[in-house]
């Protein structure tokens, strides 16, 4: 898994009597691969993303040690090639060996291949087929024939019966998932694959990755698509929509239907790997509830219109709004879902067409902290390093983020390095899973990371493991915050945080001494009143330990939307424009004035709440929305709603009717990135390809030719969309994208600031920070207004989070399988307070807070301490946004999910639990 | 083999022991209840596949052992003393069928009609006293058998007390891990289990490896069925395997020593932990052993039934509780072994070695036996001999002395001798002659030393037979991983299983195939060996085996 480049030597092996050279330490099997060709030695258990296992022996090679010496006969999958060996890969006992035991496979194996589902697609067939068995001699023996297909589970399906036991399953849920949910069973000829103790897929710990369906070099693990089967053989790549991790993904179609999803194993972003939401989380794209026209609402009902006339209504009341009320009066929330491209054009259109600088994206409810504090500190607000780093970090510091729920894959990555031993420190007030897996869990009281984090830094200057070599060299500001920290009365801030001291001494111990060590945090971070500050302590952990600059260390965001960090790299922002560039400098808006051939505004634009709170005083008369179910996700839905249904003009530009459609004037019918071209931004800075499938369901259309349209009916002039255009364009704004093309991204795309010539950056602010020194900023910890105003009639804290299963408003994911597999939203909830409060497991809980109520079921875990609720809002029958609050990041104006004062007693129970309604993880 | 399973069992380590803790979980009922798969999974993080996986892989673990309360030996030894069928008939009567399970072996082969209730092993007379043995209140008598040196007695010296035995522990440390190895070295050991490889050269490299945490791990599961030569030295010679132990784990840099011993001895667990207590009595264990700074403990690990932990990374594997596969090399165990941290295993006998070595002199010891194969080696000799028992022979000692002078010659015809466990060679009598009891002599004539158990097969005792119960035993205690041992063995035994009740005819071809498939192409020891006993009756016993091929 990792990439490391190894360097060929100067040593030389024979292969068949031809001399090449080697690479030291590789094996056998991939020195013949190397030199002639992939599939110069056949194998079975072998696969691209696994570790050598030796099981199948169908590889195995002759090899001697001086020329036409005696052979030994070895397995070249976990044999390594060393100087002087003469390598037959071919010999005749070699090839009776291969060829004998596939036969005895074969005495265990249906011969059934017409009907098989991987007919043609069989490593199996593949390779009896090449050692040329012909019959199988022996007598009917014991056999698995008889297993039966366990068909329980919404996507993974398995039929032992076609199984080879190359244990290539087993190996993928613990080498690439790390899950556990597979094993062998028995001994010997009995040895049979297990999910769990014996259970069916639904029933197991399965996280429905699908890792061992892609593995499975037969049919024994598939999916419900099929998706190793030959009529699926035209392959789209692309890339995810559904987090920042960027995954590539290999999409099947034909005739213009969508069939199944791999990974590629030559993707950097995932090497292979996947989870359930980007394998198998597809079929909403052309799920029944598409909307499929323009729709315009007429005396509260909506009626359908031709894009004509939707466009026609749209540009009429935006330019009498322009001309009534001036262009401030007009918004635009652009999608952090949709392609670099299309966020460009809706920045573009709303400043230079409609000529305000009100555009904002989802940002501002999640990273714009990260973006700011970072800025801030070093002068770019993106990843430091790239994910793959963790193969070299010695120490990961994960805060505020459920990455194994919420960033699947990486998550996989990190819990698959802390189990090799490299040390974890996880900072949540939840027991996450990536929490049982580290050696640190700093358990602290949500809103308090300031205090934690000022510990930390407290006992690493007071221990003297601060890296002042680098801080003196690299950074400013250092004694004044050394002094403020030092200042720091500690044992109180172990009573703030409710972490005991000690522990978290250990902790920075551990980050600051290790050679190298990377941090990553999400919102449990950035979500809070303090949020920017949060990010701009995490700059100076970082700093003091000399954690930048360097492979395997960093401050590593991870983005929660597929294109979240490119959205505000396009401009979606209202106080800099595109790449970046300060709206109210002079400079910088001539540039954009002379670029768009139209006079940009100069004054930084509405943040998304003060868009809520202009609408709702009646300043903000319109509002264009693309992709974006604020009522659901935003806080204090009440509150948004009142907002919305206070405008003149709502347009909305969806896939499905949500709760926010609901609201719009007009509805216009986008495309999923599925049906669309561009390029999505991941959360390491990768810019990378994606690549239309299928074409946009009938009746609706691409986002970005929307806007175009809009923009032309508008009078401005803009060429039809096309993704290689508007790239070649923002090519020429935005400066790190300077040496970008859509021809030169190749398939794993390229990590920004990217130069002239191509050359792309995997690690920032190596010799010199963005805005040259860094800077060390230093906070006081202050308690959350929520907490302070509610505490005593609301006692409890509710923190917000993520399930794996759904994304978000759950508008996409809810309308696939996984909503069989997570049917609901819960609550999590320890035993005592439960039996404090007379819940029980599955109890319908009401939650109250100042602003409302929402019923949710209750799941009783260790996951959260006495005094800490949690629940997610992926489903809009429980509407868990109408009890957040208004309050946001004094800097950057992020709301504060995470800490929502609230009570809670037993509601009416609504029956019983839905089946699978709750998994247990591992 | 996972990496990822064995650093999570390693987190707990040795203290609260995945493999110990299943052990214990199953005591009662005979298996592993799956409330406590469960719960063993989220204690360790390892998923309760992988608890369930384990458990299904051991005799003593598994669904399928729940309620046994007595064991039958169904090893080559009793087998071809054919005591057992006596001894089943007679513990029916007792138990119900469904309660009575299987043990191979017991290491009983002395006197076989070998048997296992309640924790303690019976043979001989035994299974005619039922009722005594049943009867609580009477203790079980130990069995007894003859042991002789024949020369130099390098293993079966008397234990001369803690103190003398001892004495020269402190010397060798403060003297330093180098010229213990030296001395080592000088003596030109090789590895009893079987392989052979030289116990200096695998202490060396594991020595230079880095790392803080390192093992030395006894492998004392001697499964052979035919071989109780490591049930000698743990039950008479502890204190030697022990200090032996030591001294490895004082070269290599571990603190640590885990005796991984099998469940059908029970005895031998109970004495080597009664040494283990002796030793720390004599204030010579924990931390810097008698004021040095070497620091030592000791823990056993007590085996669930599963001849391949035997194999040494499936038994590193096993300690960590998980399935007890064959790991792929390298990385080797003196790189990455038990809990991914170097690791030296070794047998039994060559540790008790190291009490001579470290006491007499390396040089002592290579004078004794052959150029190659240096020292002195055990043999245990079966029930059809005059004179059953262990015997310590230099090696390169003519088997026929052994045999005829220390064995004495035997009770009745004797056609073949199954020598070094079931994947030894198969030797007809007649060919005994012109062996010597060393690696080399035995591999020549297209045998195997391995471990120099000797198993006689009677005159009476079909030849087909027996190679339907080497077929059998291979294919029950294959672990599976490998494609050509999984499937080979099943359809080796089915063969001759079928040739000898329903009249197929073996096609001489198809079983050639076969043979060279698991030789060539088995991943380990296991599948790659049970062709040489077969091939070897092919070639002796083409008159006998003729009429069961085509």
């Amino acid at each position: 898994m990792t990439t490391q480049p190894a360097q060929i030597s100067t040593d030389l092996a024979s292969l068949n009597g031809k001399a090449y050279p080697i690479i030291p330490g590789e094996t056998i099997l991939s020195f013949c691969r190397r030199n002639l060709g992939q599939d110069s030695i056949p194998t079975l258990c072998d696969a691209p993303n696994l570790d050598p296992f030796g099981s199948c022996r169908v590889c195995s090679v002759d090899v001697a040690l001086v020329e036409n010496g005696k052979t030994k006969t070895m397995a070249s999958c976990h044999t390594p090639v060393t100087k002087g060996m003469f390598i037959q890969t071919d010999s005749d006992s070699i090839q009776d060996l291969r060829k004998n035991i596939i036969e005895l496979v074969l005495t265990d194996h249906p011969l059934d291949c017409l009907t098989c589902e991987v007919n043609g697609n069989c490593e199996l067939q593949d390779v009896a087929a090449r050692v040329g068995i012909r019959e199988v001699r022996y007598p009917e023996g014991k056999n698995h024939l008889h297993y039966e297909k366990d068909k329980s589970h919404p996507y993974m399906t398995s039929d032992f019966s076609k199984c080879i036991n190359c244990y290539r399953c087993v190996r993928a849920c613990d080498e690439v998932q790390g899950q556990f949910v597979l094993s062998m069973a028995g001994r010997g000829f009995d040895s049979h694959i297990v999910k769990g103790i014996d259970e069916s897929f639904f029933d197991s710990d399965c996280v429905s990755c699908g890792a061992c369906s892609q593995a499975c070099p037969t049919s024994a693990i598939s999916d419900i698509f099929q998706s190793k089967s030959i009529t699926q053989a035209e392959k789209t790549r692309t890339i995810c929509t559904y987090c920042g991790v960027g995954c590539n993904l290999e999409v099947s179609h034909k005739n213009g239907k969508i069939l199944s999803i791999q990974a590629p194993y030559d993707a950097t972003a995932n090497s292979g790997h996947t989870c359930l939401k980007g394998r198998y989380a597809f079929k909403f794209y052309d799920h029944p509830d598409r909307l499929t026209s323009p729709l315009i609402k007429r005396n509260g009902k909506f009626e359908e219109a031709t894009w004509d006339e939707a466009y026609d209504f749209i540009a009429d009341k935006f330019k009498q709004l322009i001309k009534d009320h001036g262009p401030d009066s007009i918004a635009g929330i652009s999608s952090a879902r949709t392609p670099n491209e299309e966020n460009y054009l809706m920045q573009k259109f709303m400043r230079a067409v409609v000529g305000t600088n009100n555009i904002d994206c989802c940002a501002r409810v999640c990273h714009s902290p990260t973006a700011l504090g970072m800025q801030r500190a070093f002068g770019t607000g993106a990843a430091t390093n790239s994910v793959d780093d963790v193969y070299l970090t010695k120490c990961m510091l994960v805060i505020g983020a459920n990455p194994t729920d919420a960033h699947p894959v990486t998550g996989a990555r990190i819990k698959q390095v802390a189990m090799k031993g490299v040390p974890l420190i996880v900072i949540d007030p939840r027991k996450i899973e990536l929490a049982k897996y580290a050696t640190y869990h700093l358990q602290l009281r949500p809103g308090t990371n300031v205090a934690l984090l000022n510990m930390m830094l407290y006992y690493i200057i007071s221990e003297g493991v601060a890296d002042q070599a680098f801080v003196d060299a690299r950074c400013e500001g250092y004694d004044e915050f050394k002094e403020h920290i030092l200042q720091l009365d500690v044992d109180q801030m172990e009573q703030i945080t409710g972490v005991d001291k000690n522990l978290v001494r250990e902790a920075a111990l551990c980050y600051a001494t290790a050679e190298c060590a990377m941090e990553f945090h999400g919102l449990g971070v950035t979500e809070h009143t303090q949020g920017t500050f949060t990010v701009m302590q995490i700059a100076d952990l970082a700093m003091i330990t000399g954690n930048i600059g360097k492979p395997g260390a960093g401050v590593n965001p991870l983005r929660g939307q597929n294109n979240v960090q490119g959205a505000a790299d396009m401009g979606a922002q209202p106080h800099q424009g595109a790449g970046y560039m300060d709206v109210t400098n002079p400079a910088m808006n001539e540039k954009y004035n002379l670029f768009y051939g139209k006079e940009v505004p100069s004054h930084v634009g509405l943040k998304i709440p003060e868009m809520f709170d202009a609408a709702i005083e009646g300043k903000l008369k319109s509002l264009w929305l693309i992709g974006e179910d604020v009522v659901q996700t935003d806080p204090n839905t009440q509150k948004v709603i009142k907002a919305l249904s206070n405008l003149e003009l709502l347009v909305v530009q969806e896939l499905f009717m949500t709760p926010t459609a609901e609201l719009a004037t007009v509805i216009l019918p986008g495309a999923s990135f599925l049906e669309k071209s561009g390029t999505f931004t991941n959360g390491e800075r990768r810019v990378q390809r994606v690549n239309q499938v299928v074409e946009p369901i009938k009746g609706c259309k691409s986002d970005g030719q929307i806007i175009v349209d809009i923009m032309n009916r508008m009078g401005f002039e803009q060429e039809d969309y096309t993704a290689e255009g508007v790239l070649e364009e923002i090519s020429q704004i935005v400066p790190f994208f300077k040496g970008i093309t859509r021809e030169n991204l190749g398939v794993n795309g390229l990590q920004w600031p990217v130069l002239t010539h191509g050359v792309d950056t995997q690690i920032l602010h190596q010799e010199d920070f963005k805005r040259g020194k860094g800077k060390f900023h230093y906070f006081d910890f202050k308690e959350s207004n929520e907490v302070e105003k509610y505490e005593k009639d609301y006692p409890y804290i509710i923190t917000t989070n993520r399930e794996l299963e759904h994304y978000n408003c759950g508008a996409m994911t809810r309308r696939t399988g996984n909503v069989e597999i997570l049917t609901e939203d819960v609550l999590l909830i320890c035993q005592e307070d439960a039996t404090k409060n007379g819940i029980q497991d599955g109890d319908m809980v009401c939650v109250e807070s100042a602003r409302g109520k929402a019923d949710i079921r209750a799941k009783i875990t260790d996951e959260v301490k006495p005094g800490v609720l949690s629940s997610t809002f992926h489903f809009p029958e429980i509407m868990l946004n109408n009890i957040t609050s208004d309050e946001h990041c004094s800097e950057a104006m992020c709301p504060e999910y995470k800490v929502v004062s609230c009570r809670i007693r037993k509601a009416k129970n609504l029956g019983a639990r839905k089946p699978g309604a709750v998994q247990e993880k591992v | 083999m996972s990496d990822n399973l064995s650093e999570l069992s390693g987190r707990k380590g040795l203290k609260y022991n995945l493999f110990d803790e299943m052990g214990k979980r199953a005591q009662d009922s005979g298996t592993v209840p799956s409330e406590e798969l469960d719960k063993l999974a989220k204690d360790f993080l390892i998923g309760k596949a992988n608890t369930y996986g384990t458990a299904t892989f051991y005799d003593f673990l598994k669904p399928e052992n729940k309620g046994k309360k007595a064991y039958v030996c169904n090893g080559s030894a009793c087998l071809c003393a054919g005591t057992q069928d006596k001894v089943i008939s007679n513990l029916e009567k007792q138990f119900k069928p469904e309660e009575i399970g299987h043990m191979c072996c017991l290491g009983r082969c002395h006197e076989n009609a070998a048997f296992h209730i309640a924790g303690t092993n019976y043979s001989g007379q035994d299974i005619d006293q039922l009722d005594k043995v049943l009867d609580k209140n009477s203790p079980a008598k130990a069995d007894s058998y003859h042991v002789e040196a024949h020369g130099k007695a390098v293993l079966t010296r008397p234990f001369g007390g803690m103190d003398t035995h001892y004495a020269k522990l402190l010397k060798w440390i403060e003297a330093g891990r180098d010229s213990v190895l030296n001395e080592i070295k000088e003596s030109g050991i090789r590895g009893r289990g079987g392989a052979g490889f030289p116990m200096g050269f695998k202490l060396e490299s594991c020595k230079n490896e880095p790392g803080e945490t390192k093992f030395i791990v006894c492998n004392a599961d001697e499964g052979d069925p035919g071989a109780y030569s490591d049930r000698y030295l743990l039950e008479f010679q502890p204190h030697s395997v022990l200090f032996g132990m030591m001294m490895a784990g004082f070269v290599i840099g571990a603190k640590t020593g885990v005796l991984y011993i099998r469940a059908e001895y029970p005895e031998s667990i109970k004495i080597v932990a009664d040494a283990i207590e002796e030793l720390n009595k004599a204030g010579l264990l924990g931390d810097s052993v008698g004021g040095t700074d070497f620091s030592f403990d000791f823990k056993i690990i007590k085996a669930q039934g599963a001849y391949i932990c035997g194999e040494e990374t499936a038994l590193l594997s096993s300690i960590e509780g998980q399935r007890p596969e064959v790991r792929v090399r390298p990385p080797y165990p003196t790189q990455q072994g038990l809990f991914n941290k170097p690791t030296v295993v070794n047998n039994v006998e060559t540790l008790a070695a190291l009490h001579f070595i470290l006491n007499e002199g390396g040089s002592a010891y290579k004078k004794l036996g052959t150029e190659k194969s240096s020292g002195t080696k055990l043999i245990s000799l079966d029930s059809y001999f005059n004179r059953p028992g262990m015997y310590e022979v230099e090696m390169g000692t003519p088997l026929s002395t052994v045999i005829d002078e220390l064995g004495q010659g035997f009770k009745e015809p004797v056609k073949a001798l199954h020598i070094g466990g079931p994947l030894g060679g198969l030797v007809p009598v007649d060919k005994c002659a012109g062996l010597n009891v060393d690696f080399e002599s035995f591999a020549q004539n297209g045998f195997l030393l391995g471990h120099a158990s000797v198993v006689s097969i009677p005159a009476t005792f079909p030849i087909v037979a027996y190679l339907e119960h080497l077929f059998e035993f291979a294919a029950y205690e294959s672990c599976g991983k490998c494609f050509p041992c999984r499937l080979g063995t099943q359809r080796g035994h089915e063969m001759f299983q079928k040739a000898r009740t329903e009249g197929y005819k073996i096609d001489r071809k198809l079983l050639n195939d076969l043979l060279d498939t698991l030789q060539q192409g088995s991943l380990c020891a296991h599948g790659g060996g049970i062709p040489l006993p077969v091939k070897n009756a092919v070639q002796y016993f083409d008159d006998e085996l003729n009429e069961y091929f085509a």
